[in-house]
């Protein structure tokens, strides 16, 4: 044990601090993205495209919207925010916290829900009879007080008169990606999920989807804001426009998201 | 005040804590009694979900114990539904990241009895589980309040294996600490002060309980003596 601790001192502790510390020092810092999950299949590429052009290397974080704007609120150092809704980002202006002389976040993209099942569910092909059929016995959604896609979801359900048959069947998840693995990893039966993460390839070869209706939720309206406390806001500036060009609404067209241009 | 979240939450502790004991003293004793060479592997084992991070179980019990695989249809069959988004699975969940509070105390409770005493129970006739009964577990018997103050506490404060695997939902599923989670991040920051309040009054008070009872004993903290 002694001996250990003495080898601990002498060899492992400075091998570890010279791993830790020079990262910091090292190279520019990355743009910081804080981003709503249903973008975690389609930035990543965006991203890289980006950085190709500009040589401004951006790193994005994935979560629920509101859970975004609680670690911003709280000062988490993020430039850019990328919201699956209006309310979020509005809230941030609201405080004060966002770097924009706009009353309103700046839209970018549309959401677009859907109902998924794996391929190999026993219960029928995915549709609006699927959510009364009594043998789905657990419905995945995000959670309705934090991401938007959840409030849509509820939305849905409560027009088609379903919810509170359901409610009791609903699992509830911290975020739209976490709803589709749920599904994925044959957990739930089926789930109210995005578009995006639909139409990755893993489970596009996995499973199979129903586009909701669009009458049955009020629109997903994805926003933007740049966050006040950046010390990048030309850089942040600049990934934004880059997302509304038209190349880039484009590809997200393709992704399961409706351009905003 | 959630007070669906909260008895769920005793009541998640509770029962954890009681399948803890019913596990951990028999293997507390293999540890200290045995002498087979393959016990130090049982002993890691049964140790790692102290550094395991909660995001490893979860996914093991979400996915690998999933319904999509050969053990987790097995395991569903069993319950009589899959882990995730149960109660049940919670229970199971708790049980795994809890062993080593309710091992680790009760292994060095039991090895601080001396072993001439062991030997001579031993001599008189005294079987293992005997030796158990009568022996180990009375005089480690502060061992035995530690371990179970701790299983219960560890779990009344579990979050990650809960966030993975619970679904949230109320009365099965949704424990304090999802409660404060949720609270949080949904700005309601005073409602999130009192539960909070609550967890961190639950964990001080259960502490003291411990501690005091050792003074009273002339100050022995070790958890060893009796």
């Amino acid at each position: 044990m002694e001996a250990g601790l003495a080898l601990m001192r002498r060899r492992l502790l400075p091998a570890l601090f010279a791993l830790v510390l020079p990262a910091p020092v090292c190279a520019q810092a990355a743009l910081r993205v804080a981003a709503a999950a249903d973008l975690e299949p389609v930035l990543p590429p965006i991203l890289a495209q980006f950085e190709e052009q500009t040589r401004i290397h951006a790193a994005a974080t994935y979560q629920a919207s509101a859970m975004l704007t609680t670690q911003i609120e709280n000062g988490a150092p993020f430039d850019l925010f990328l919201s699956a809704d209006l309310s979020f980002p509005g809230r941030l202006i609201a405080a004060g916290m966002a770097d924009t002389a706009e009353p309103a976040p700046i839209p970018y993209a549309n959401g677009t829900l859907v109902l998924w099942e794996r391929k190999d569910s026993h219960l029928p092909f995915p549709s609006l009879a699927l959510l009364s059929d009594p043998n789905l016995k657990l419905l995945a959604i995000a959670n309705p007080e934090r991401a938007p896609y959840g409030r849509a979801a509820v939305a849905a359900l409560t027009k088609l008169r379903l919810y509170d048959s359901l409610k009791p069947r609903l699992v509830t998840a911290e975020n739209i990606a976490q709803a589709a693995q749920f599904v994925d990893s044959g957990n739930a039966d089926a789930g109210l999920i995005s578009l995006t993460s639909a139409l990755t390839p893993k489970l596009t070869a996995s499973g199979n989807y129903f586009v909701i209706p669009r009458d049955l939720y009020p629109p997903i309206e994805q926003g933007a804001v740049i966050v006040k406390s950046t010390k990048r806001r030309a850089a942040a500036q600049k990934l934004l426009d880059f997302l509304l060009s038209a190349p880039v609404q484009a590809e997200l067209a393709k992704s399961g998201l409706t351009p905003v241009k | 005040m959630d007070w669906q979240a909260f008895a769920l939450t005793l009541r998640l502790a509770s029962i954890t804590t009681i399948v803890l004991l019913a596990i951990a003293v028999p293997l507390a004793a293999l540890l200290v009694l045995g002498r087979a060479r393959w016990l130090a592997a049982v002993e890691a084992l049964a140790t790692l979900p102290l550094v395991l991070p909660p995001t490893v179980l979860g996914f093991f019990l979400l996915v690998l114990l999933g319904p999509r695989t050969a053990a987790g249809r097995a395991i569903a069959a069993l319950f009589g539904h899959p882990l995730a988004f149960s109660f049940d699975g919670l229970v199971v969940g708790s049980v795994i990241y809890s062993l080593p509070f309710a091992v680790q105390p009760l292994v060095a409770g039991f090895a601080a009895v001396p072993a001439s005493l062991v030997d001579a129970a031993r001599l008189l006739g005294a079987g293992p589980s005997r030796v158990v009964r009568t022996l180990l577990v009375p005089l480690a018997r502060r061992s035995l309040i530690t371990a179970a103050v701790l299983s219960f506490l560890h779990t009344v404060g579990e979050f990650g294996v809960v966030l993975m695997l619970g679904g949230d939902i109320p009365g099965a599923t949704r424990t304090l600490s999802i409660v404060l989670y949720n609270q949080v991040e949904n700005f309601d920051y005073g409602a999130a002060g009192r539960t909070a309040a609550i967890l961190m009054g639950l964990s001080v008070l259960a502490l003291i309980a411990i501690y005091s009872k050792g003074l009273e004993h002339g100050g022995a903290r070790g958890g060893s003596r009796a």
